[in-house]
């Protein structure tokens, strides 16, 4: 059990009603959350210093234009902030966070975290096909009764990390039937208690995980099974991944939208994979053909190599790829069984080192030697 | 500025149709059989030692740029794909940035194509010493995501606009309105005269085009546009003595009809975009992803400096910005990306629509780019990749240009606090 505020309105307005209260009688001098742009559905991530702002905050709106940890850790790259600012932000754009910041991406000093048991996301292009406002209704109906919305993306339908790691409080929405009348914000940390101390609403005790919890776990899990047997359809080999990436622009994309990939230079977009004519004329006359640009297969398995193993699992990869590559289920599919292998979830505990910061030369031998 | 004034965004209407000559080759078997025949005997004749050319990825419904030698890989070319996948100019760029080929390549593009490959000639991130660059007549191009979607129907419907000849809504906004889709048609209403000082050769875009116009799918129209097509020619015995006439009369009828369309739409497009209000509205979905510069063939910079350190700010900095707003947006200085890339590349903007491609948010980027290029490309008389001779207009760019612009015209001024309270 843990102590919980509840506060007698609607999860929306019930958690303006807290951001409100944070920003004008704590020493919370901003907060970050989403701001509604358009009738559209569009929205932004926007850094709120004044109460009045906060009319156009829509923190729960089911889109996500960027990956927040990347936000984040822009905001406190070059330092910590002295002045407490408050992120309302999803699970896994939080676990971003925390990956970030073990690698001095970021501070948490003085960031209080606020999230939220996440029902997922519409994809990007929902914006664009104005779908959004039809949605919207079913998205909250779903959410109530802990089942999947099939319209959100489907990373997150397949997603069972959903209760979020390190936040200072977190919004219940999960299987909440009451979502309309009352809002419900677990206090995990003694800095999230303090917070909510004299804040509007009743403080109680709650559990995080319910029944209703458990249920939508199963039912991602499913979603995740079947997500992974299509893929699995054509093989996993290089020759499955070629078809698989054979629409690829090469545009990066995937990497400039990925929270985990935080090089300011790639190397694939540097001088290091640019070759001469020459390497072209001879690779040419080995093979009687190549695709251009090159090493094409080469970025992603690269990409994977260095990422995968703090990898999300937010989907914006596949969010931002303008020709539909599954980016982000194949990189799920390698990440997830990399953790495994580790034993590792990424942004579980900013405590936790990344896997190869500890990596003893004794592990893995057995594969070494295959 | 170059040569005279700017006559092109007007329809050719009086000017005279030059008589060209080339050479046609019967299309029985379609128009894509022809070429790639032609391409093969070229191989064959030993014109060259490889292409680079759009194939169809095998087992798939995807495009890719293929370097081949075997002859038999040119089954699996299609010089006219329905979309466009790497933008050609930049595909070339890729193999011969670091120098010449000491092979004989012939890149086979659309005409923006070739154009972003001269431009990118201009700015030193090609060589095109051993490449013939051939372009072809181009109907457009299908949406990315709409030929990603369905792949089948977008194929037919680019079969359709084929046959319409860019009359078609379901061709990207970009080529309903393109005008330059056949390159040689770029010099019908000045075209540019070699200071004589200057190699002939600098003054072509593309050495040998392709033409489809007229044809009416029984034939190919071939027009050598520099020394390097026509010795091509000669070799394969093509002597090209023919009319081009049924080809240059449907040109020039599409291409007057294009700039008409066009003109209406940028017209159309100025004033959706006009002020700082509604300019803003229009980018308001970025998520700065930055894949429009990615994909665009003249953003050729290693590293943007929008993508840079340069624009981080320590965290009391982005909180005294929020505090005298009341918020501030996250990423910042989204607007400022695209004004930013805007006043570095436009100039040079090609319209090819790889930007407006590869967009998840379907901003509308290549048109707006197209409107205010057509504008800026004209008050310079410069028209980005018609030759490879012409300088870029800031290279030539002269003190006492443009004094005009230099305080603003009356009526046309804009409170700053206005604007700074809408980014």
């Amino acid at each position: 059990m843990s102590k919980a505020l509840k506060i007698k309105n609607g999860v929306d307005k019930g958690l303006n009603d807290l951001l409100a209260y944070l920003l004008q009688n704590k020493d919370i001098k901003g907060i970050f959350a989403l701001k509604k742009m358009n009738e559209n559905g569009a929205a932004s991530y926007s850094l709120m210093a004044k109460v009045d702002e906060l009319k156009n905050a829509a923190p729960l709106h089911p889109l996500m234009p960027v990956n927040a940890g990347k936000v984040l850790s822009s905001f406190s790259l070059m330092e910590a902030t002295k002045e407490p600012v408050a992120a309302v932000l999803r699970p896994c754009e939080l676990r971003a966070f925390i990956e970030l910041i073990k690698r001095n991406q970021g501070s948490l000093d003085n960031i209080l975290l606020i999230s939220l048991t996440c029902g997922g996301v519409y994809p990007l292009q929902s914006v664009a096909d104005g779908n959004t406002k039809k949605h919207l209704p079913r998205y909250w109906e779903s959410l109530k009764k802990a089942e999947i919305d099939p319209d959100i993306r489907m990373t997150c339908q397949s997603c069972e990390h959903f209760i979020p790691d390190m936040a200072d409080m977190t919004i219940a929405t999960v299987g909440k039937k009451d979502l309309d009348k009352e809002c419900t914000i677990l206090l995990n940390t003694p800095k999230g208690e303090d917070y909510a101390k004299d804040a509007p609403g009743n403080i109680v005790s709650e559990e995080i995980e319910t029944p209703e919890t458990e249920k939508l776990k199963k039912k991602r899990e499913e979603q995740r099974k079947k997500m992974l047997e299509d893929l699995e359809k054509d093989g996993l080999g290089l020759k499955a991944l070629v078809k698989t990436f054979s629409a690829c622009l090469a545009c990066h994309g995937c990497s400039h939208a990925c929270p985990i990939c935080y090089c300011t230079l790639c190397d694939f977009d540097s001088k290091t994979l640019e070759y001469s004519p020459q390497s072209f004329i001879s690779e040419l006359k080995q093979k009687g053909g190549l695709k251009v640009p090159p090493d094409n297969i080469f970025f992603h398995l690269g990409r994977m190599t260095h990422m995968a193993v703090s990898c999300v699992n937010c989907g914006m990869c596949s969010d931002v790829c303008p020709v539909n590559i599954p980016v982000a289920t194949v990189f799920s599919k390698v990440g997830l069984s990399l953790q495994e292998e580790f034993n590792y979830l990424p942004g579980r505990d900013v405590e936790e080192s990344v896997p190869y910061g500890i990596y003893k030369e004794e592990e893995f031998a057995e594969i070494g030697e295959q | 500025m170059n040569g005279e004034k700017e006559t092109s965004m007007n329809p050719t209407g009086k000017e005279k149709i030059p008589n060209r000559k080339g050479k046609i080759l019967p299309a029985k078997d379609g128009i894509n059989k022809a070429i790639i025949d032609f391409l093969k005997k070229s191989l064959e004749k030993k014109c060259f030692d490889a292409f680079l050319i759009p194939a169809k990825v095998p087992d798939t419904e995807s495009y890719a740029w293929l370097l081949l030698q075997d002859q038999s890989l040119l089954e699996l070319a299609n010089p006219l794909p329905p979309v466009m996948m790497v933008q050609g100019g930049k595909a070339l760029s890729s193999v011969t940035k670091h120098g010449e080929m000491d092979q004989r390549v012939a890149a086979v593009m659309r005409p923006c194509e070739v154009r972003a490959a001269v431009e990118l000639f201009k700015l030193k991130q090609n060589n095109l010493e051993n490449i013939t660059l051939i372009s072809i007549d181009c109907p457009g191009a299908m949406p990315l995501s709409d030929y990603t979607d369905n792949p089948e129907k977008m194929t037919k419907a680019f079969e359709d606009a084929f046959d319409k000849w860019g009359e078609s809504d379901f061709l990207r906004p970009i080529c309903q309105i393109c005008h330059r889709f056949s390159l040689p048609s770029l010099s019908f209403s000045s075209p540019p005269e070699p200071p004589s000082e200057q190699n002939e050769e600098d003054f072509v875009a593309s050495d040998l085009h392709i033409g489809l116009l007229g044809g009416d799918k029984e034939k190919i129209f071939l027009l050598p546009c520099s020394s390097k097509g026509t010795e091509l020619l000669e070799k394969l015995e093509l002597s090209p003595q023919d009319s081009l006439k049924n080809w240059e009369s449907k040109v020039k009828e599409i291409s007057d009809k294009k700039i008409k369309k066009r003109n209406t739409f940028n017209k159309e497009w100025l004033t959706k975009i006009a002020g700082n209000e509604k300019f803003i509205t229009v980018f308001d979905e970025c998520i700065n992803c930055h894949n429009c510069m990615n994909v665009c063939p003249i953003c050729y910079c290693q590293q943007c400096y929008f993508d840079s350190q340069a624009l981080n700010l320590a965290p009391e900095a982005y909180l005294q910005r929020a505090e005298k707003r009341g918020a501030l947006r996250f990423p910042i200085d989204t607007l400022l990306f695209h004004l930013g890339r805007m006043s570095h590349m436009v100039l040079s903007c090609v319209s090819c629509g790889a930007c407006e491609d590869a967009c998840p948010m379907s901003i509308p980027v290549a048109q707006i780019f197209a409107m205010v290029g057509d504008q800026t490309q004209k008050d310079f008389n410069y028209i980005p990749g018609r030759n490879r001779g012409e300088a870029l207009p800031l290279q030539v760019f002269l003190e006492d240009e443009f004094s005009e612009v230099e305080t603003p015209r009356k009526g046309e001024e804009t409170s700053t606090e206005e604007a700074e309270k809408n980014v």
